[in-house]
């Protein structure tokens, strides 16, 4: 069995603590890597053997969860999913993610990012609120239907589009590439009747239409989602609706499934 | 009004500006077609929707630009008061030259 062979990586990570320091700063750290290290091991085995100061935020460990988004060599990617020799650089500088808040060092604050995202009220909209509080079955779609949103609903809200965005990074009020995507993920399933409920905030001014379509964000996306797409699509829906005044006309059979049972609580706020 | 309906109305002033703007070229360059339309009611008629067109479309654009540059809800509802009112009294300064110059009132 072969063995791979470790060599030494500098990294220069990005450190700061606003609660104590007036400026952040660079620290290097020597770690040694084979070519399965990924940038997150190696923040660990910094942080296990020669820093335990060191702030990082991580869960999955598989690029599912969307947690450990940082710049890596000035772009954004997922600490998880990167390795380190792929880089091809013998020195690695890792700094937190873009246009966020820093809680502490590689750690940034998604409170903002999550309060829009509840704006455009990210889940299926029924009205049938009988059904929804006494289930008898469940909502049919087709193949077809499904293959029309799935590249969009593959997002794991990691928050690096909106962080690779320019207009986020000059508009605070922006939705934002991530926030629009999970929009049009919902507006375009064949199930859900929210467009009207969503209106006001993307068809507003710090909406949809304040994209530059320049696809930064598309291009750091690490699942393929095509964040900057879903926006031109928002945006046609959106123009059609203005001049021909069409409001959707889904319709979606309900298949009964005996075995559902049970009442179910609204969550708080929903509409 | 709509932020889609204005994003609408500023493509559609830019299509109109381009056809405008390419028989407002052509009358005023090419002999014969070009002195045709330059002769009749066409052209004063192509350089007002010329002039509302373009109006629309630079002052719309200014104001995308300015809530850029200038953040916040409030700004942005400001801004677009702000340039609806300017709009409209650039346009009515517009018009009454326009209507002077090939309608004079005798
Ligand atoms: S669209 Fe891609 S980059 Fe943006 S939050 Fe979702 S997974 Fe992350
Ligand atoms: S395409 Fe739009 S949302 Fe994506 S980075 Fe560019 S401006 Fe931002
Ligand atoms: S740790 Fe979950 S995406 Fe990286």
């Amino acid at each position: 069995m072969s063995v791979d062979k470790e060599v030494e990586v500098k990294f220069k990570v990005f450190r700061f603590n606003p609660k104590i320091d007036f400026v952040p700063r660079w620290q290097e750290y020597n770690v040694r890597v084979d070519k399965s290290t990924t940038i997150l091991d190696a923040l660990l085995k910094i942080k296990e053997e020669q820093d335990p100061t060191l702030t990082i935020r991580y869960s999955c460990r598989q690029a599912v969860c969307g947690s450990c988004g940082m710049m890596i060599n000035d772009k954004q990617m997922l600490a998880c999913f990167t390795r380190v020799l792929e880089l091809g650089s013998s020195v690695v500088k890792v700094a937190p993610l873009k246009n966020y808040r820093i809680i502490k060092d590689l750690v940034t604050d998604f409170e903002e990012l999550f309060q829009k995202e509840r704006q455009v009220k990210p889940y299926v909209i029924r009205h049938e609120v009988e059904e929804l509080l006494n289930p008898t079955g469940t909502y049919k779609q087709t193949e077809d239907e499904l293959l029309g949103y799935i590249q969009f609903a593959d997002c794991i809200e990691c928050g690096m589009c909106s962080s690779a965005c320019p207009v986020s990074a000059t508009d605070p009020l922006y939705l934002g590439p991530m926030v629009l995507n999970r929009a049009y993920r919902f507006i375009s399933d064949p199930r859900d009747l929210g467009l009207e409920q969503r209106l006001e905030v993307i068809d507003s001014e710090h909406g949809c239409w304040r994209c530059h379509f320049a696809a930064s964000c598309s291009a750091v996306c690490p699942k393929g989602v095509d964040p900057a797409k879903a926006i031109q699509l928002l945006r046609r829906m959106l123009v059609k609706k203005a001049v021909l005044g069409t409001s959707s006309s889904k319709k979606v059979d309900l298949i009964p499934m005996g075995h559902i049972k049970g009442k179910l609580e609204l969550p708080k706020g929903w509409q | 009004m709509k932020e889609s309906k204005r994003m609408f109305l500023h493509y559609v002033s830019g299509l109109i500006i381009l056809v405008t703007g390419f028989i407002h070229l052509i009358s005023n360059n090419l002999p014969g077609i070009g002195t045709a339309i330059h002769e009749s009611a066409i052209y004063p008629v192509n350089l007002i929707v010329l002039l509302s067109a373009l109006m629309y479309h630079m002052l719309n654009g200014a104001r995308v630009i300015l809530m850029e540059l200038i953040p916040g809800r409030c700004a942005a509802k400001a801004i677009t008061w702000i340039v609806f009112l300017v709009g409209i009294a650039l346009y009515i300064y517009g018009l009454q030259v326009f209507l002077n110059l090939f309608w004079p009132v005798e």
